[in-house]
Order: structure tokens, then sequence, then C-alpha cells
């Protein structure tokens, strides 16, 4: 019997027919037939430890579990014969003796599967007189409640670990009664999926910490969302109660998130609620400033963009949040060219405007194929931890054979295996040319490249492969020679076969080129507009200190311009330093909106609770700008309408990675001395994360800190806790010596977008370290 | 000559007479009634919307405010169509108890009528006997529910509680001799069961004197006699039930032709009118009154030798007790999931119908299978006599229109709803 | 014959006679009525009057922010917030009974696992402006501290029937 051969088989006298060899559990689940089942989860491998799905089979004397039963021909299944009801009761009962009676006083309770099992399944009056066990409580970290007392040794968190987050964080010691679920090291589970485990979890052992205490399932409210931090746009379901966002839910999504999400988006909705919320629009007076009604603020706006324009609209500039809606784009952008200005720009946290861009950058694939790839090699790019989603993705690649490859200024804690290339940021150019050299191309650096035995490696699997990818990742993006590096790879995936993709950084940096929020014919780029003082800026959800690639010098333009408004959800000590007024804005669930993802997916959602206070959807601030400058066409009334507007002028481009791009630029990076890498950690990428309280206590907030590998630090004479003084450019920081291993020779790892580095230079770039 | 019109009157919603909040806009010939229109729904609370909302228990103290001077027999209307969709078996025990408590409820109810109706008409002394008489029934609703009117007692699958072993007693005070307390807490030296026994034996002498001031008082049969006349034809026509219909002479009656609880093992009698008037719906509630009292009779007997559970043990629908739900997981869990989620009923339609004391209260509900009803319709039997208000008064005199609102006992917590 | 008995019936008034001689009876008899508010009715150990919230011997609030007093509250008259308190056990912040939506059902104190919120015997009060009908967290404790006796003792005659 061949594997795909179809059987027919009945359960409880219905006729399903199905591939032999499938479960019967999920059989039964595509054909709606209901079976009890808690270690069953469709995503991990098979345990059969709770035997709760015990079904009846005819011809079979004990019933069996239908999570580890491949159906057969003519398998005649009963899930209500007495049999199977009588071993679900007595699993139910026995799954029962150990469970505190906590459910007054657990989070889970109303939504435990426990519970809606009991209740259909289980007796309804408890023989138990005995006493019954307890456990003790581990901290496993700031996100995850436990309560092992509660569990059920169903190990669906255990395989979890294994399976998806990949690290082996929680096992089971112990058997029997004694059975113990607990973190190995007992330490916090560390993964960027972790917070996957309290959905899974069946029962009330593992709940969000968060969320603790604060509501209970039936008081929230589910609205549809789209996740506001990378570009994967993960598909959420917002739990709302009373006008607040309570807790994020993933919604199954086979095609983007499966049933994941990452503890960045899971967890990032606690920034809305943080202190330093806007609710009131700002205007600066005599240097202070005060709350004021938007009917002055859009005024003094509307004044100091005119009066900073005078004659010319080059006197003004834009620059934008890649986290910002498609919507808000377009009418940004519509507004700085109403104005007669070209400057508008959003690639924030890029350097190098040298090669030409493709006009349409994606993935170059789905993101469902990222799973069948062969081999895969990534420049710059820390997916883990920038698309947590699609780092997860590859490594299920990984683990069905891919090799995948990186060339980056930092070893990766990776949970698969895969060629690592460490290496300074400009001997990652090396590097690159020196597998494009391996694969054939030539002209300029290439041909002066020296090849060893990894870059031919690389090299022949990304050519033998069938199925492979070039990814340009977030550290790419920042490298003050990312035309070359956008060459280099250009060369590398064309000589080889691959395709090439970009890892864009944020939530719509897609979105962004398509709604045409990029400088013009003559317009200044982000970078330019940041070096050039403007007369006049518009910033849209931007904290200048830790949005840009080099902070300091964006406050020092940004200081000079006569009038800089700013629109943010948040009061920010860098936008109050700079701005004049302060609109505020409606941030992530709070207003409608457009998300295109890094498969080029235009992704709608709406707003799911009221615009915290007095603040408004950007889009609405920027209308009755628009209009109040007298621009034509800002009369829209939906942010639908806008989405209309903008698609018309996107018109049905593709996505398209293509560009004529070669080597022929100047080396910007000599690399000579200590480079700096200012990798931006994975909770400090947007103004609404870096407030999410609980992931700031998490380890992968790493903070300020200068980490030089042991080797370095040994030649500069620093110990592990010194202090050191920064210097980059004209500026300075004192932080504190971290020795890292991951951090290659010749560099020191200080990442950007944090308190104590928003005073330094470019992301990556030449830095000294003086022992303070 | 001057042009001679008809007056229109509106009489209530704020009219003592008018029962509630009835409007009726009345179109007189003089003082003849030409047409009466009455206006409701400004008591609509949209219970039977709210109830499409909300899990089946959380509908019961709802309906004690249909028609809240007959509210158990509302809740019995309501649980006996979510019994009816479940297919649950009552215990014997608690059909007793609702069956006493049904014509507990029938007393209460005509004892209202009765006070308010001859009020209306003018006789002041019956309001203030029959609200002695009130005060012991609702003495008996309160130490059984907690309540004294909205009980919430009727379950799904029973009663909530059983009847209490004591009942609560008269303190002494200033105003009373000790030896005059203790007289009136002669009576609530027993359990509630004796309280009510006590109570049937005072009541056939109560009705008595009600009788002597009524029955064949001139001014009494002046006022109902020959008012508001329905032919059975008519009756049957206008969808009328109970008293209303009875007192045209057409013997039906859902205790004896559809009978639930305990009705099918009790003893008693359907009274019908002849002449379908006032007077003869006087009668027969009258009648009634003496019948319930021989009915509850029979429960206190019967409870009395038959101690037993007043409410299923299936705990899938019917929560455990306190001791079950504070030491056993499966209590734990069931008590939590059925005062959040409640039960899910099979999908399907029902209606099931209790005879109210003033008619047939029936309860109609579409379930999806869900835990709250698709739909829920009441038919509130007011409804249908309110309807026949125009035909009832018709031709006759203004004060008459008084003496009908009366005997159709019209509550507007179930017409308006 | 019967004609003219009832002729004399009628004549001389004799059912209202025997209606006045009813009424005139009852005026020499001792007096129903109950002295409201110093002589008061007899109220059942199952009385539903104004909410409480009882606290343990130790003085700790029973309440643990199960919420579902506030699920199964057929009128939403309850708003209960929660959070984990300074030593990790989970308590309401805010628990509100709005008695204008009250129905007095009893449905909360039958639900509370911990006998926390129940009803009191108490059925006189009043309010003098509209925020006095939210029976805040800390009035429905200064109610439960009042009658704490009282509804000890009413749980625990009830605990037969429950």
């Amino acid at each position: 019997m061949s594997d795909d051969q179809m059987v027919t088989i009945q359960v409880d006298g219905r006729e399903l027919k199905a591939k032999a060899g499938t479960l019967l559990i999920e059989v039964t689940d595509a054909a709606g037939i209901n079976i009890p089942r808690f270690c069953y989860h469709k995503k991990l491998s098979i345990a059969a430890n709770c035997r709760m799905c015990l079904v009846e089979v005819a011809k079979v004397p004990k019933p069996l579990p239908a999570c580890a039963t491949p159906v057969n021909e003519g398998m005649q299944v009963y899930t209500r014969s007495p049999l199977a009801l009588a071993a679900q009761k007595g699993t139910m009962e026995f799954l029962l003796i150990n469970h505190p009676l906590d459910c007054p006083i657990c989070d889970q309770g109303g939504e435990c599967e426990l519970q809606d099992i009991a209740l259909g399944y289980g007796n309804d009056a408890s023989r138990f007189v005995e006493g019954k066990r307890v456990v003790p409580d581990r901290d496993i970290g700031p996100l995850i409640a436990t309560d092992f007392t509660r569990c059920i040794h169903c190990t669906r968190c255990v395989r979890f670990g294994a399976e998806i987050a990949g690290i082996r964080e929680l096992g089971a010691t112990g058997r029997g009664e004694h059975m113990e679920i607990g973190t190995y090291i007992e330490k916090s589970v560390d993964s960027e999926l972790s917070g996957n485990i309290i959905d899974i979890c069946p029962v009330g052992s593992l709940t969000s910490k968060p969320f603790l205490y604060s509501a209970r399932a039936w008081e929230l409210v589910q609205r549809k969302s789209i996740a506001p931090h990378d570009s994967v746009g993960s598909s959420l379901n917002l739990h709302v109660r009373r006008n607040q966002v309570m807790r994020v839910h993933p919604r199954d999504n086979e095609a983007v998130n499966e049933c994941w999400i990452s503890d960045r988006d899971r967890f990032s909705y606690e920034g809305l609620y943080s202190a330093d919320r806007l609710t009131r629009p700002l205007v600066k007076k005599s240097g202070n400033w005060v709350e004021t009604d938007w009917q002055e603020a859009l005024e003094a706006v509307a004044q100091g963009l005119k009066r900073a324009r005078g004659t010319s609209g080059n006197r003004l500039g834009a620059l934008l949040s890649p986290g910002a809606t498609l919507e808000e784009f377009y009418l940004a952008q519509k507004l700085m060219r109403g104005l007669g200005s070209e400057n508008i720009d959003f690639r924030l946290r890029q350097s190098d405007f040298r090669a030409e861009e493709p006009a349409y950058p994606w993935l170059g694939q789905t993101i469902a194929q990222l799973d069948e790839l062969n081999a895969a090699l990534l420049i710059g790019s820390n997916i883990r931890k920038e698309q947590p989603i699609l780092g997860h993705r590859l490594r299920k690649a990984a683990l069905t054979g891919a090799q995948i490859s990186f060339i980056n200024p930092l070893e990766l804690e990776l949970n698969y295996h895969a060629t690592q290339l460490v290496n300074s940021p400009a001997g990652m150019i090396s590097d690159l040319a020196a597998v494009a050299k391996a694969l054939g191309g030539y002209g300029g650096l290439i041909d002066s490249a020296e090849v060893s035995d990894v870059h031919h490696r690389l090299a022949e699997q990304l050519r033998t492969a069938e199925r492979a990818t070039v990814l340009l990742g977030n550290i790419a993006v920042a490298h003050p020679d990312y035309a070359l590096i956008q060459g280099l790879a250009r060369i590398i995936a064309g000589n080889s076969g691959s395709l090439l993709g970009y890892l864009p950084e944020a939530a719509n940096s897609v979105g962004g080129r398509l709604a045409g929020a990029l400088p013009g014919n003559d317009g200044s780029n982000a970078q330019e507009m940041l070096s050039n003082p403007h007369k006049g800026y518009l910033l849209m959800g931007v904290e200048p200190g830790f949005d840009c690639w080099n902070p300091a010098r964006a406050m020092e333009t940004l200081g000079q311009a006569e009038f800089v408004a700013a629109l943010s959800a948040f009061r920010s000590q860098s936008l109050e330093q700079v701005a004049d007024v302060i609109l505020p804005i409606a941030a992530f669930a709070e207003t409608s909106g457009t998300y295109v993802n890094a498969q080029g997916e235009w992704q709608s959602f709406s707003g799911a609770v009221a615009p915290a206070g007095e603040s408004r959807p950007a889009w609405k601030v920027l209308r009755v700008l628009g209009n109040l400058l007298d621009l034509p066409g800002f009369d829209q009334v939906s942010s639908e309408e806008i989405l209309a507007e903008a698609r018309q002028v996107a018109g049905d481009r593709k996505p398209d990675n293509s560009a004529d791009g070669g080597v022929a630029y100047e080396r910007l990076l000599a690399g000579v001395g200590l480079t700096r890498i200012g990798d931006v950690p994975i909770y400090a990428l947007d103004p609404l994360v870096r407030r999410a309280a609980s992931l700031q206590k998490t380890r992968d907030a790493i903070e300020a800190s200068s980490r030089i590998n042991a080797r370095e630090a040994a030649m500069a004479g620093l110990a592990d806790g010194d202090k050191v003084v920064v210097k980059q450019d004209k500026n300075s920081a004192k932080l504190r010596v971290v020795i890292d291993p991951t951090v290659p020779d010749g560099c020191v790892r200080i990442p950007a977008g944090l308190v104590g580095t928003d005073t330094l230079g470019g992301q990556i770039g030449d830095v000294t370290l003086e022992k303070a | 000559m001057p042009e001679i019109r008809n007056y229109t009157l509106n009489f209530g919603p704020q009219h003592p007479a008018a029962h509630g909040v009835l409007r009726l806009v009345l179109e007189m010939d003089g003082e003849v009634i030409e047409r009466a229109d009455p206006h409701i729904g400004l008591l609509h609370r949209a219970t039977e919307k709210l109830a499409e909302s909300k899990p089946y228990n959380h509908s019961i103290p709802y309906m004690d405010r249909f028609d809240y001077v007959s509210m158990m027999c509302n809740e019995h209307g309501y649980v006996m169509a979510v019994e009816k969709l479940l297919g649950v078996e009552v215990p014997e025990r608690a059909l007793y108890i609702r069956t006493m408590y049904d014509e507990i409820t029938r007393l209460l109810n005509h004892l209202m009528w009765l006070g308010t109706h001859a009020l209306d008409v003018g006789a002041m002394t019956m309001f203030l006997y029959t609200f002695r008489e009130r005060e012991d029934l609702l003495d008996c609703y309160e130490a059984v529910s907690g309540a004294r009117m909205h009980a919430a007692y009727y379950r799904v699958g029973g009663v909530y509680r059983d009847l209490p072993d004591d009942m609560p007693k008269y303190e002494n005070n200033k105003f009373r001799s000790d030896a005059e307390i203790a007289k009136k807490n002669e009576v609530r030296q027993g359990s509630l069961l004796d309280f009510i026994e006590d109570f049937t034996n005072r009541f056939p002498g109560l009705v008595d004197e009600y009788e002597t001031l009524l029955t064949d008082n001139r001014i009494w049969k002046q006022r109902t006699v020959g008012i508001g006349v329905v032919s059975p034809e008519r009756a049957l026509q206008l969808g009328f039930s109970g008293a209303m219909l009875r007192g045209s002479g057409i013997a039906w009656d859902l205790r004896k032709k559809q009978p639930y609880a305990a009705y099918r093992k009790m003893d008693f009698d359907i009274p019908i009118g002849h002449n379908g008037d006032c007077y003869d719906r006087y009668l027969v509630r009258i009648e009634e009154m003496r019948q319930s009292n021989r009915i509850i009779r029979q429960c206190v007997d019967w409870l009395k030798r038959h101690p037993g559970p007043v409410i299923v043990s299936d705990h899938k629908v019917a929560p455990p007790n306190r001791v079950d739900m504070k030491e056993g997981m499966e209590g734990l869990i069931h008590h939590f999931k059925l005062f959040t989620e409640g039960y899910c009923t099979p999908p399907g339609e029902v209606y099931a119908a209790v005879e109210a004391p003033k008619g047939e209260f029936g309860c109609y509900i579409i379930s999806d299978g869900a835990n709250k009803p698709y739909r829920m319709k009441i038919r509130a039997p007011g409804f249908a006599h309110l309807s026949a208000m125009d035909e009832m008064v018709k031709g006759h005199m203004l004060a008459d229109v008084v003496a009908v609102i009366g005997t159709m006992d019209i509550v507007f917590g179930e017409v308006d709803r | 014959m019967n004609v003219l008995r009832d002729y004399i019936k009628s004549l001389f008034l004799l059912e209202l006679m025997r209606g006045l001689a009813l009424t005139g009876r009852y005026l020499f008899k001792k007096k129903f009525t109950v002295q409201y508010p110093e002589e008061k009715a007899p109220i059942s150990p199952r009385f539903r009057g104004l909410h409480a919230q009882r606290r343990y011997a130790s003085g700790e609030e029973r309440c643990i922010a199960c919420k579902l007093c506030e699920a199964t509250c057929p009128a939403l008259a309850i708003t209960i917030e929660a959070e984990p308190r300074a030593d990790g056990s989970r308590r309401t912040t805010r628990y509100d009974i709005d008695l204008f939506k009250c129905i007095f059902c009893g449905y909360c104190q039958e639900s509370c696992p911990v006998d926390a919120i129940v009803e009191t015997r108490l059925y006189e009060y009043h309010f003098e402006n509209r925020e006095d009908a939210i029976m805040t967290k800390e009035k429905l404790l200064a109610m439960g501290d009042k009658f704490e006796q009282q509804l000890a003792a009413d749980i625990a005659a009830q605990s037969q029937y429950r």
C-alpha cells in the first residue's frame, strides 16, 4: 500500500476519505468531529501521553488514542461509544485528581481546555478524597507566569521548546505523579517566540505575566489586527476590554505566521499604556512645553510650515517612521509634495543611498516558501531577532536539511546548524566579494578578493541548491557600504541562480515605497535631510535620538531647523528637544490602516480601540493639516478612501527586486581601527516596543554597553564591567564594557536605539575606546 | 345649532385604575364609550431580546418581572421550556414544590386582583383584607427564596433550595406585649410547610368573608353583572385563556388538559361561568382560590412525607452543592462553567405553557445549540385579553372601563414585556 | 316564595348589613398592622437585601477577583478590576455594584466560591445623589464588617440547603 493511497474509514457511522497513514485525529478534525485532546497539537510532534483522545476502533479490544493511530482501509471508529466515553471519563478523572482547586484564581478559567473537556466528557462529581500534589513554582522570566501544580503533563510546552523555539528550555523530570515541568537551568525562557507556550498550554500552568489577573476571557472582545513591528505582518487578534487592549493573541494564518507570533508582537501592547503616552497637543512656548488644544496646535504647525517654507518647498523635509501605515505615508508625502517639497523619506536607518534601489523590494519569495529552501545566504541579518517568524521558517528549512549560512559582523546564537562567517563590517564586504568571485563574478573589488575554502563552500551551496536565496538583513542596510553589499548580493544571487530577497526592517518598509514616501527628483533622502539642515521638518512617529542611523547628527541637524513639527504617540526627550509642536497621534491598535509585508501582501486592519485621550489617527491629522495649508485633494473621510487613492497611485506594481546596480562604488568604511557595530536590539526597534515594560525586563532587552571580545579587551587593557568612554566622530558616551565572544576582532558592538547610545554617531563606523 | 363632537379622553398612563401604565384613548359619546384604543409599550424592556444575549439561567430573574404579581408561574413556564429542550427529568419533590408554589402564586395573584378590582369599583375594605392574606403568602415566598416578589426560585432541573425547616419569627418590641408576639409567632414555630398548612386551614374562612362582602352586594353586582360580556365563541376567537375563558363557560385549564408538574396527581375542580360577564369571572376566580387552597393542602401533605432532592443531580445542568464545589475538582469546574457559560441546549424549538393565574403563560424557545436562546418568545395571557378591550367596553359607560380593566386582571409587565 | 324572600332581603339591605357586621367585627379586633419602622416583620435568613463583602477572621478580604459574580450577573451590575497584589495574590482593585442595575436576584452570592459577596438583610437604604448608588469595594467591605455576625449565622443556617 503506497502512502498516498486514499482509504475510506467510518467514524461514528460517517464515511470519511483520507490518505492512508494520516492520523485519525487529523481526519476527524478535518471532518469536524470533535475528539477531546490535551497533548495533541497540529504543529507539534505526537506524544500521545494525555490519553484523552481515546476512541473505540472496531476489532481492537482496547480503546486507541486518536492522535497516534494512523487510519487504514475499512477502519471503524466510534468516538462516542460506551467504551470510548468510559475511557475518556476515566482519563478525565485521573487528570483532575491532582489538579488544584484553582479555577477562581486561575487566569485560564473560562478559556481552559481542562474545564471545557471536563464539562463535556468528565464526571460531574469527584470521588477523590486524598491529598493533592503540590509542585513548587519557578520564576521563568518576566513574560510567563507559572503554576506547575496545575500542570497535567501534556508536554506541549516541552515539545514546543524543542521543536519550534529550538531551545530545550522546558523539560519534564520525574515520572508519574512526581513528573514536573521546569526550565533545565532555572533561567528565563529566552526564545523570541516564548509567549506561544501560553497559548498552547491547555491549562493555567503557563499564563501571561503582563496580563496576570487583569481580565477574564469572557470580558474580552476579539478584534483582528496586523502586527506592527516587523515586516512579517503576523495576523493578530487583539483582545479588548473597555477600550483597552488587554492582550494580543495570534490569529491562524498558514501563509504568514502559522499559529505563532513573536513575543515582540505579543507583549508590545503594554507600551500603549506607558506613562509617557501623549494625549494632548503640545506647543513649545518660550522654551516650555504647554498643553494646548488641537485648533491652536494645528494652526501652529500650518503657520510654522508655511513660514519655514518661505518661497521654496525645498526648505522642508519629512522624516517618517517606517512603521507608519500606508495611508499615513501617502498623505504625508502628498502634503509635502503639495508644499513643493520632494524631501521625504522613511529609510532612517540607512546611510548609503548610492545604489539604485528596486522599486518594490521584497522578500523575493513568499514567506511560506522559506520553509522549502535548500540553501540560503543571509547577509547582515540577525533574522531570529529581527523577523522572528521568518527566522522560525528558516529554521524549519534548516531542520529538513537546508544549508543556511550567514555573513555577519556578529556571531549569532542560532537554534539550528548554520555556517556563520563572522567578520568586521569592512571584512563582510571582502567576504561577499570572495563569494561573488567564487561564483564567477568579476569587476571592481571582486577581482581583488581572496577566495578561501569557506567562500567556495558557500558559493557551491547556493549554486547546487534547487531552491536557494540570498537575503539582505537590517545590519546590511545600516552598513556604510550598503550599495556595495547590494551589488555583491545581486551578483551572488544572479550567478548562483538564487532568489535575491530583502528582509525589510519595519512593518511597512515596503508600503512606504508603494505610497511614494521617497524623495522625488532632486529630493533629499533621510541621510541628506539629517546632515544638511533644512528650514522646516515634519516628523511622524520618529524619535530622532533612537530611530535614526546617526542620532547625534540627527539631533544636531534638527536642532538647527527653524521649525520642527512632530506627530508622535509618545512624549520623548529627544523629540521635545528639537520639536516646536508635537501632535498626539493614535498608536498601534488605535488606527485603521494598511501594512504591506515582506511578501508584498497588502494587509488592511481597523482600529480596535479609540485613540488615547485627545490623540487622533495620524491620517486625520495630516488630512486636516492639508486643509489648513489650503492644499487640494485633502478631503478624504476614511482611511479606506485614502487607501483607494494610494492604490491607484501604486498601480498594479508587482514586487520586484531587480535594479541596475554594480559594484563600482568606493568603499566608505575603511575598517582600519575599531569599528562600531550598532545593531538594533529586538526590543529597541520602535517607540512602542521601547515602552513595553515587560519586554524591557527580558534578557533580549540589551542595555547600552560596549561589547568586545576578550582578545580586543586584553589589547585595550579592559575588563568586563569597566567603564569606557566611547568616541565616535565628535560624540562620546560613557558605557560599561561587556566581554562578548560573539563580536569579531577589530569591532565593538554598541547597540543602537538605546538610552546611552543615542548620543553616538552612525550605527556602523569608526570608534575609539578610552578607559574612563 | 352647536356642532356635536365626540370627546376623546386619555385614560392613563398615570391613572390609578389603569393597573400600571395602560394608556387608553377613549372616544366617547357623552359618557358612552364608542371606541377604546389601548396604547401599550410604556413598560417595554425588551426582555425577549435580552434573553438572546444571556445564558439560559440568567433569564430566570427576568421572568419574575413579566407578570409581576404571579412571579413563580412565569418562571415555571420558562424553566419548563428549557427542561423540555434539554430533556431533563425533574425530581418529584421539586415538582410538588413547584405545584404548591404555583398555587400560592395563584392565590397571591387573585388576592391582588380581588383587592384592586374591588377598590377600583368602590369597595375599599377588600383591598385591606386581601393584602393581609398576601402578607402571609409573601412570607412563604421570602422564606423559600429570600425575596418577597422577584423570587428567582425555580431553576432548570428543579428549584434552587429545599423548603426551610423553620420560619423567621417576630421579635419582641415595645408596641406589643410579649404574649401578643408569642401568639403571632405561634404559627411560625414549625417548618414552612406547617406555616402553609395553617394558612390553608384559615384561608377558606377568609374567602367566605370576601364573599360576604361582595358576592351578594348590590353595588358590586350593579357594577359587574352584565358588564364586559364575552360570548364563548368570541372568547375562543380572541385567544382568551384562564379565568377570562372559563368565565365565558369554556372548561379549559392547562392543569387538567395538559397536566404538568404534579397536577396529574392533584384532586381539584375547574370552575366555569355562564354569562361571560365581570361577575361570572369574579365568581370563577373566587372558586379558583378555594381550589388552589385544596391543591396546596395536598402538596403540603405529600411534601411532609417525602423528603428528597429538589434539583437534578446532573451537574452539567444544575450547579453542585457548596460542599462539592469547595472540595471536589469536578464540582468546582462545573460550578465555574455553569455560572459563567451556562449549559448548551440541543438545537431545536420548544413551547411549554403553564396555567398562570391570568391564563396560559407560554414560552417558546428556538435553540441553535448555544448556551443562550436563538430566539425567545413569551405568550402572555394579558396581551390577548387587552386586545379585546375595545370590543368589551364598546357601548358601556366610562366607569365600566375600570371594571373591565379590573376583570381582565391586566399587568403591564407581561403585556409590554 | 323566592321572589318574596329576595324582595325582603333587598328591602332590608340584608347583604349590606352582613358586610357591615363583618367589618364591624374587625373594628374591635387586635390591629394586624405592623408598627414600622419601630416594629418589623420577620426576615428570612435567605433574604436578599443590600450587598456586602465579607472578610476572613484574619481580616483578609475574602474576594479573590474570580469574577464569577460579574459573569453571572444577569443585569451586568457588577464591575470588577483586578491585578496581582504586592504579595502576589489575586485581588480586586475595583469592585462596584451599580444598584440602579442590580435586580437582587442573588446569583452573585450563589456563584461566589468563597462566600465573599453576600446579600444582607438590609432593605432600607436610600441615596441622595446618583453616585451613591454605586456600591464600591470600600462600602461593601464596611457593610460586611457591620453585619458579619448576622451574615455568618445566616450562611451557617443555610448551609444544609445549598
